[in-house]
Parts: structure tokens; C-alpha cells; sequence
């Protein structure tokens, strides 16, 4: 079942279209990523998917129900970003509230269980004017999921924290949808998305330009695969002929002392590699082949 | 609704400038009813005046600043969850319709106890609870509250609603009253849409308050359903 659908939506203010005709599904139990530079259309996306702004055309379902609709929002968490919490209230009161508000109100025990996951159990009392900007995140994160939704929307829910905590977030999420919430979320963090994101989808000017999981995109990407070679020293008589054959074979050549690299855009050619320099008589010792990272993807596009 | 409605009626007696409000208007409300013989002697009354005169302190007070009391309580009840942007943790939760009633009952209910409090006071000294003047007052308040609630739909900045809420607060009822007697016809019109009109008669036309606040109401519900927050 498709939890997220969106047809043709599109988001225009005056004559600049922010988001492009975006069609998208993600499956019910995933971990979808959208990763994008800043201007990228990543926010607006979500806010339109929670309802937020409106689209300028087009559709979208939430949950099989076509949007936006005020009862999927009883089945909704939303952290939206450069969101301020209400100063005068504590962590625990805005979980009361925000969680009575979504009607399904959150016991005492509920609130500190979910501040508990998120790493504010001991600021439960404390007024969140009070709070740093990381406290405020995690209770941002704590009050999407105070009421047990279904689906969840994250807006860059670990920017701005610092390393501990966002891996205790990031495995707080990977509980989350392993508990079988579908989970939205924006991130600049590629190495985050990339590490715990089961589907990606990468935003450039208001368009998904690549959508797969991690291994479908690196697949896409094959043809960027870096391979490092340590040798033992090439004889001169065959330097020029298998320098010349590894520069036919693939490209960004490097030539180091005794290693070399170079990027090729397909496996068997390491193999064909391989052969060559045996051919030649120059001993290898070491080959390591470094597949397309997220960030390799990213920065290509 | 009722959980919007219990925080921002929870909210306004929190604040400081509300319990001042409140003080201010439980004490003209008590000497103004402890000292109203007084104060009446040497003014020919009708029967009605006479019978009422306990309330003229509160009602007095009500209808030249009352909206002053509930614009500098309630301005920016709506725009400034806008401007800090918590508005979007209300509307990802609830509908839209749900914010604005919740927020319009939470202040009416604010006021009605207060004003309940203020009788019960004056009503030590008058014997009586004048319920016609008492629905009276609050029929001016509801329409006062759903036009605070409308402006902070319109106008996002609550620095301007403030300074509209004096704006308003201090020519409307001058300007009101002056709409209610007037027979210049160019003008006379705007009285039926003000709530002084309805006010001078000494039958139920007031309930024109809560029929007006009821159209108000349903103006800024829709302007905020379109608004993008």
C-alpha cells in the first residue's frame, strides 16, 4: 500500500515554480530520504504533503486519503522545520497538549517514555525557552511521535545537533519504522540518509532527479567506480604501452609511486586490469575498489 | 477545539496584564456598585436606570474600553503563533475551523467568567443578578472577541494589530455611539454593523451582536483556510 502518493504536484509563487510536476509513491514500513541542497524544494515538498501551504496543482494522498484532510491528520506526526516551540510551556506540557490536540492525549508515562527515546528525560519540568536548539529539536522529534501516528514527517530532524545525540535520533527513527511507521524525511546529511534510509529520492530545482534505494542508485552510478592499484615498479619498456591501454580502458587516471588510480564504468574491467599488468610483469599487491557513495551521486548531479 | 479553547482560556489568566485587567475591572465593578446611590443622587432616573444602577461602572467601562481590555489581551492571538510559526504544529494536528473557534471560545469563556465574577460582586450590593444587562455586556464582548480574532487573521504582523487594537479601541466606541444617534443618512447605515446600535434598545436586538460575531467568525475561518502558514 502506497502511504504517500502525490500526482503532478507542483508549487508555484508568482511566475517561479518552486516544485515541477512531482510524482512519487512510498510504500507503507519505509524510511524515505529526500536529500537536496538548500532552495532544492525539499521543505515546500513536505509542508505540502502535511498541509501547511498548498499545492498550486495537482494531487496527494496520505494514507489512501486525498489531501489535504483534517482526519489523516489524527494519524500524522509532523516535525516541521524553523518551527519555535511555545517558550512558556515545559517539554512535558507541550507533549500534553500537542498530543491531546491530535486526540489520542498522552499519559504522564507516555511522555516520559518518548522523552526518555529522544534524551530529554531529565528536562521534562524545564520551560523550552530555556532550552538549547538541540533540545528543542528532540522535543520537536518527541512531539510527532507522542500520539503513535502512522506516518511520519521529519524536516532535517538531526541539523543542528551534535554527534551523540543525532546517532541516538538516528536510531531512534530506524526503531521507528521498524516498529512499522512509514518515515518522510528531509536531510542535507548524506552520509545519514545513506546509512539509514531504506528509499532515496534527490531533489534539484523542484524535480526528483533520482529515486531508487541505495543500491539501485549506486547501480545507476556503476560507471563512477574508483580502483586503486599498488604495484611493484612498472618496467620502462612497458610503461608507455600499459599506461597508454589504462588510459583506453577508463579515465581520471592518476599515476603515483608504485599506485596508480583510475575510474572505470564497469567491473570486468578491473579483471582486464588485472590481466594487463600481469602481461607486463609488474606484480600487484594491493586493488581496492570503491564503489559511488551518496556523495559521489550527489555532487555528480 | 475544546483543547485550543481550554489552553487559550488557561493562557489568559496566566498573564500578568490579564490579572491586572481582571483587578481593574473586579474593583470599579464593586465600588462603582457599592457607591452607585451616591453617585446617583441629583439625576432624575427612569425606573429601569434606577433598578440598573448598580452595573453603570462595569457597563460603562465595558462599552467605551472594552475593546481596548480585549485587543490588548487577545491582538495577536492568531498572527503571532503565525509569526513564531507554532501555528504548525496546530494545523498539522487539527483543522483550521477547530484553531479559530477554539481560540474565539477560550477568550469569550475568559470573559464571561470574568464578567460573571464582576456580577456576583455587584450583585452584594443590588440583591439581584441583572441577567438582561449581564447577556448585554456579553453580547458586546463576543463581538468584540470575533473582530480581535478576525484583524489577527487579516493582519500578520502583532505589532499592527496592537497598534490597531488602540486605534479601534479608542475611536470605535466614540465613533459607534455617534453612528447610533445620527441621522446624517450618508453614514447612518454603518450602525447596523456596529454593536452600540443594538445595545441602546431596551429589548433582545443585542443578540445582532452574536449574529454579526457569527458572520465575523466565518469571514477569518475562511481567509485562514486559504492562508498558507
Amino acid at each position: 500500500m502506497n502511504v504517500i502518493e502525490t500526482k503532478q504536484l507542483s508549487k508555484s509563487y508568482g511566475s517561479a515554480q518552486i516544485i515541477k510536476a512531482i510524482d512519487l509513491s512510498v510504500k507503507e514500513g519505509e524510511l524515505f530520504g529526500f536529500l537536496g541542497r538548500n532552495g532544492a524544494g525539499k521543505s515546500t515538498f513536505i509542508n505540502m504533503l502535511t498541509g501547511i501551504i498548498y499545492p498550486s496543482s495537482g494531487t496527494y494522498s496520505l494514507l489512501g486519503v486525498k489531501g489535504p484532510n483534517d482526519q489523516v491528520k489524527k494519524r500524522m506526526g509532523v516535525m516541521p522545520d524553523y518551527s519555535t516551540l511555545y517558550s512558556s510551556l515545559t517539554a512535558m506540557e507541550h507533549l500534553k497538549f500537542l498530543s491531546a490536540l491530535s486526540g489520542n492525549s498522552a499519559s504522564k508515562v507516555r511522555c516520559k517514555e518518548v522523552l526518555n527515546l529522544v534524551g530529554l528525560q531529565n528536562h521534562g519540568g524545564k520551560k523550552v525557552g530555556k532550552f538549547s536548539f538541540g533540545m528543542k529539536k528532540k522535543l520537536g522529534i518527541a512531539q510527532a511521535i507522542i500520539h503513535d501516528p502512522k506516518i511520519i514527517f521529519l524536516d532535517e530532524p538531526t541539523s543542528g545537533l551534535d554527534p551523540e545525540s543525532a546517532i541516538t535520533i538516528q536510531k531512534l527513527i530506524q526503531n521507528l519504522q521498524k516498529n512499522g511507521k512509514t518515515i518522510f524525511m528531509t536531510s542535507h546529511n548524506l552520509h545519514e540518509v545513506e546509512k539509514i534510509c531504506t528509499q532515496i529520492a534527490i531533489m534539484k530545482d523542484g524535480q526528483i532527479i533520482k529515486i531508487g534505494t541505495m543500491d539501485e542508485l549506486r547501480a545507476f552510478y556503476r560507471s563512477k567506480i574508483t580502483v586503486k592499484i599498488k604495484h611493484s615498479p612498472i618496467p620502462k619498456a612497458e610503461q608507455l604501452t600499459l599506461y597508454e591501454w589504462l588510459e583506453s580502458a577508463g579515465s581520471d587516471l592518476t599515476k603515483e609511486v608504485n599506485s596508480l588510480t583510475i575510474t572505470v564504468d564497469d567491473e570486468k574491467k578491473i579483471a582486464e586490469m588485472i590481466r594487463a599488468f600481469n602481461q607486463c610483469k609488474v606484480d600487484i599487491f594491493r586493488v581496492e575498489v570503491e564503489e559511488p557513495s551518496l556523495e559521489d551521486i550527489f555532487l555528480d548531479e | 477545539m475544546f483543547v485550543i479553547a481550554k489552553r487559550e482560556f488557561i493562557n489568559l489568566f496566566k498573564g500578568i496584564k490579564s490579572i491586572i485587567t481582571v483587578l481593574f475591572l473586579l474593583i470599579v465593578s464593586y465600588y462603582s456598585a457599592k457607591f452607585s446611590e451616591v453617585i446617583s443622587i441629583g439625576i432624575e432616573l427612569t425606573a429601569s436606570e434606577a433598578e440598573g444602577i448598580h452595573t453603570v461602572g462595569i457597563l460603562t467601562l465595558i462599552l467605551l474600553l472594552g475593546y481596548l481590555f480585549v485587543a490588548s489581551l487577545s491582538h495577536n492571538t492568531v498572527n503571532r503563533e503565525m509569526e513564531e510559526r507554532t501555528i504548525r504544529f496546530l494545523i498539522t494536528r487539527t483543522s483550521r475551523q477547530s484553531i479559530i473557534l477554539g481560540k474565539f471560545f477560550g477568550i469569550c469563556l475568559f470573559w464571561f467568567v470574568t464578567l460573571i465574577i464582576s456580577f456576583l460582586l455587584i450583585s452584594i450590593f443590588s440583591q439581584k443578578v441583572d441577567l438582561f444587562i449581564f447577556l448585554q455586556t456579553m453580547s458586546l464582548l463576543i463581538y468584540q472577541i470575533a473582530l480581535i480574532i478576525l484583524l489577527s487573521v487579516i493582519i500578520l504582523k502583532p505589532s499592527l494589530t496592537m497598534f490597531l487594537g488602540i486605534i479601534v479601541g479608542l475611536s470605535f466606541p466614540a465613533v459607534g455611539i455617534w453612528l447610533a444617534f445620527t441621522s446624517n443618512t450618508w453614514v447612518s447605515w454603518i450602525k447596523f454593523i456596529t454593536p452600540y446600535y443594538y445595545l441602546f434598545n431596551e429589548d433582545y436586538t443585542f443578540v445582532m451582536n452574536v449574529i454579526l460575531a457569527v458572520i465575523m467568525l466565518a469571514i477569518a475561518n475562511q481567509i485562514f483556510k486559504r492562508r498558507e502558514c
